[in-house]
């Protein structure tokens, strides 16, 4: 494949007309510099690079996750195994909270409105109205604070990539300069 | 009002029409005027500031806002009227099965964050129907995206319009009318002028202005009542005891306005909705990476949370001040017309907030500042529905199925076109709404949840899933989601069909706030059942979904697109 081809030459002069394209489209021209040096580090590869990409060979082979199916109940890369497990466990103890103390109230009506907490909530109340939102609050940063983790397990650096960016332009602005 | 669940029992006790029409100090103030015409002149000011003209600053504030202001963004694009003023009233009158109002709008966030911010990120497009569009690389269903958003956005709307007359009645001492029609045109212009960036910057003020006046209201109420000290969210159980025991029981029975059945669906309605609306998906469009868009996810959940942990607290509040009001106050209670605060009318309801700190008579100007914080929520969500009409309109109709080569001019001129004609269309059916605000909005997620939540999640999870597919889905969200609503509308706007709905037996099994519970499961049943016949997407397609899955960093302004079209990163090799 000609795109092939493209990524082959890595970030030189044939992969600068898809890049050009890329910018224009962004409407603005000094980025033609920062995609083009961004599009040959790949973003996040200047860490892989400086490192000798230890941080990529850790996290197992190199996938490419274009090529792998991305199907809810089929799992296909170990990043996605990782990520689903959580996503699944956490979905759980969500739907426990949410649903539950509803549920309860029905096989346990009695128990639920009888029974009080904090000085007088019936505990249905409370559970509805307090715990229940804390609760999906709480898992929410558990969540991002796991998907952190994952990055950082499978080499992934969203910082660094965004600095990247921008380190990359003035980089790329001076390499640019200095041939010509 | 429209729905059976919602008609609480009390109701029935309401008999003769008296002198009594509501018990918010009516009339023209003069402080609390002031502080709304100082809010809006703010927000008017950063707008002008921040205006824009290019389109990527117009819809998606050029992808450059970090986590905690878009988290304030994502509270203050997402509390409306409806969170601010109409939540509180549903759990006054409807007790706990008002709370699956609290629930829904609250633990969506969680759904929306593990299954969809981060991938809608990298898909980095400007609006719903673009993602409907290109993943299902249909105009078609481009189309249908486009016209659902368009109506997610007026029905929604219509609910903010309600509580904007409200507060203009209390602070400005206008009709309900006069004030529905002030506070609008505002809007219209402010959002017409502004743009997403301006609309963004001010989202930060609008939620610092709308939670500050919320708590503290709370607070103040609370310390002057001797009910609560440092942390009035937890302090509240002896006065909940006390509604309990001596004012009305019925407000912690589980299914006393309705049943098991009917608390599930609406929070499942409310849930699912919160995954399928276009105007909160935009949000994450406008951050600079996915790990931005996972953080602030969490810092909007936690924004949100500060304010509805703080509607029951209110509810209960108001419930004990409505019974036995510290200010010299006619309510219906006291007036003989309701048996108890659940069955206060309407309109009592849905500015119980604002109610509360007045009936504990406390200053004009506090009272004053809660009903702007309620304009302000109002304001912030309307803008933020408009923004993503006016992209549904000018990006997704005009330009992308009608003229391939619009300029951006063009653009931003269909865009403010459709926000004006909206936005009258809206004021006109807000004079005479035909439910509570909290009702209303439950009715903008119902259509979400049933149209967009099945496309967007197979969409995102299932790369097998087809063009064909989406568009029978949606199809079959718009007619149970439109159905349900029509059926429980229509007899009110018509003396042809008696009662309050065309069929109630329809009306109990899909109550039009909560039609999704039925219309989910069954949008994806068809999608995964016509996408299994027709034929698979093609590879650049499934290349597409994988890249919104792809742990690997992307640049900024690069879309999913952009990249899984360049045959692949040079990793690869």
């Amino acid at each position: 494949m000609t795109d092939d081809e493209a990524a082959d030459a890595g970030g030189s002069t044939p992969a600068d007309a898809t890049d050009d394209e890329a910018a224009d489209a962004d409407g603005s021209t000094p980025t033609d510099a920062t995609d083009d040096a961004a599009a040959g580090t790949d973003g996040s590869t200047p860490a892989a690079e400086a490192d000798g990409g230890t941080a990529a060979v850790a996290a197992g082979e190199e996938i490419d996750y274009l090529e792998r199916e991305v199907n809810l109940f089929r799992p296909s890369t170990p990043f996605m195994r990782d990520n689903l497990k959580m996503i699944f466990t956490l979905f759980g103890v969500w739907v426990v909270f949410v649903f539950g103390p509803v549920t309860a109230s029905l096989f346990a009506e009695e128990f639920m409105t009888e029974t009080t907490v904090l000085g007088g909530f019936p505990l249905n109340f409370f559970l509805t109205a307090i715990v229940a939102p804390l609760a999906a609050l709480v898992l929410a940063a558990i969540y991002a604070w796991y998907r952190d983790r994952l990055d950082r397990k499978y080499g992934i650096t969203h910082g660094s990539g965004e600095d990247a960016g921008e380190t990359g332009a003035e980089g790329a602005t001076a390499d640019g300069g200095e041939p010509s | 009002m429209i729905d059976p669940a919602s008609i609480p029992a009390a109701v029935g006790t309401v008999v003769a029409q008296v002198e009594y029409t509501n018990a918010l100090d009516p009339g023209f103030k003069l402080v609390p005027a002031l502080t709304v015409v100082a809010m809006l002149a703010l927000f008017l000011g950063v707008g002008w500031f921040f205006r824009v003209a290019a389109v990527d600053d117009l819809w998606v504030a050029g992808r450059s806002i970090g986590p905690i202001e878009n988290g304030m963004a994502i509270g203050a694009n997402w509390m409306s009227a409806a969170s601010y003023l109409g939540v509180a009233a549903l759990v006054a009158t409807l007790g706990y099965f008002g709370l699956a109002y609290v629930v829904g709008w609250t633990t969506g966030y969680f759904i929306l964050l593990i299954f969809m911010a981060a991938q809608f990120r990298r898909f980095g497009k400007y609006t719903a129907p673009d993602f409907v569009g290109d993943r299902f690389y249909s105009d078609t269903a481009r189309g249908i995206a486009a016209f659902t958003t368009l109506a997610i956005a007026f029905v929604y709307a219509i609910g903010q319009g309600s509580g904007m007359g409200l507060m203009a009645e209390y602070i400005l001492g206008v009709s309900f009318e006069v004030g529905v029609i002030v506070f609008m045109s505002v809007t219209i212009g402010y959002v017409a002028l502004s743009g997403m960036l301006g609309a963004t910057k001010n989202m930060a003020i609008q939620y610092t202005i709308l939670i500050v006046a919320f708590l503290l209201g709370m607070y103040a109420v609370g310390w002057s009542q001797g009910w609560s000290t440092v942390m009035p969210y937890l302090e509240f159980g002896p006065e909940t005891a006390l509604i309990v025991e001596e004012l009305d029981r019925q407000f912690i029975e589980p299914f006393a306005s309705g049943s098991y059945y009917a608390w599930v669906a609406l929070a499942f309605s409310l849930i699912f909705g919160t995954c399928g609306l276009p105007h909160v998906l935009v949000r994450f469009y406008t951050v600079d990476n996915e790990r931005t868009a996972r953080w602030s996810t969490v810092w909007g959940l936690f924004f949100i949370c500060l304010l509805y942990l703080g509607t029951a607290t209110y509810a209960v509040f108001g419930s004990i001040l409505y019974e036995d009001p510290v200010q010299d106050t006619e309510t219906a209670v006291t007036a003989g017309e309701a048996t108890s605060f659940m069955g206060m009318p309407g309109a009592d309801a849905d500015a119980l907030v604002v109610l509360t700190v007045q009936l504990a008579d406390l200053p004009e100007w506090l009272v004053g500042l809660v009903a702007a914080g309620g304009v302000a929520a109002a304001l912030a969500t309307t803008a933020g529905l408009f923004i993503s009409a006016s992209s549904a309109a000018a990006h997704d109709i005009y330009t992308n199925l009608y003229k391939e080569d619009a300029t951006q001019r063009e653009q931003v001129i269909v865009g403010r076109v459709t926000i004006v004609a909206i936005g009258l269309l809206v004021m006109v059916i807000a004079i005479d709404p035909p439910a509570l605000i909290g009702e209303l909005v439950g009715m903008a997620f119902a259509i979400a949840a049933c149209v967009f939540f099945p496309v967007f999640f197979l969409g995102l999870w299932w790369e097998n899933a087809t063009q064909e597919g989406a568009i029978a889905g949606m199809l079959t969200g718009i007619v149970i989601s439109f159905g349900a609503i029509l059926n429980a509308t229509i007899p009110g706007y018509t003396d042809a069909i008696p009662g309050d709905a065309i069929s109630p037996t329809v009306a109990t099994v899909l109550p039009p706030t909560s039609s999704a519970l039925i219309g989910v499961p069954l949008a994806f049943v068809v999608i995964v059942a016509v996408s299994l016949v027709t034929s698979d997407p093609p590879e650049d397609i499934k290349r597409l979904v994988r890249q919104c899955h792809s742990p690997k960093p992307m640049k900024r302004s690069e879309s999913a697109e952009d990249v899984a079209a360049d045959g692949g990163t040079p990793a690869d090799d």
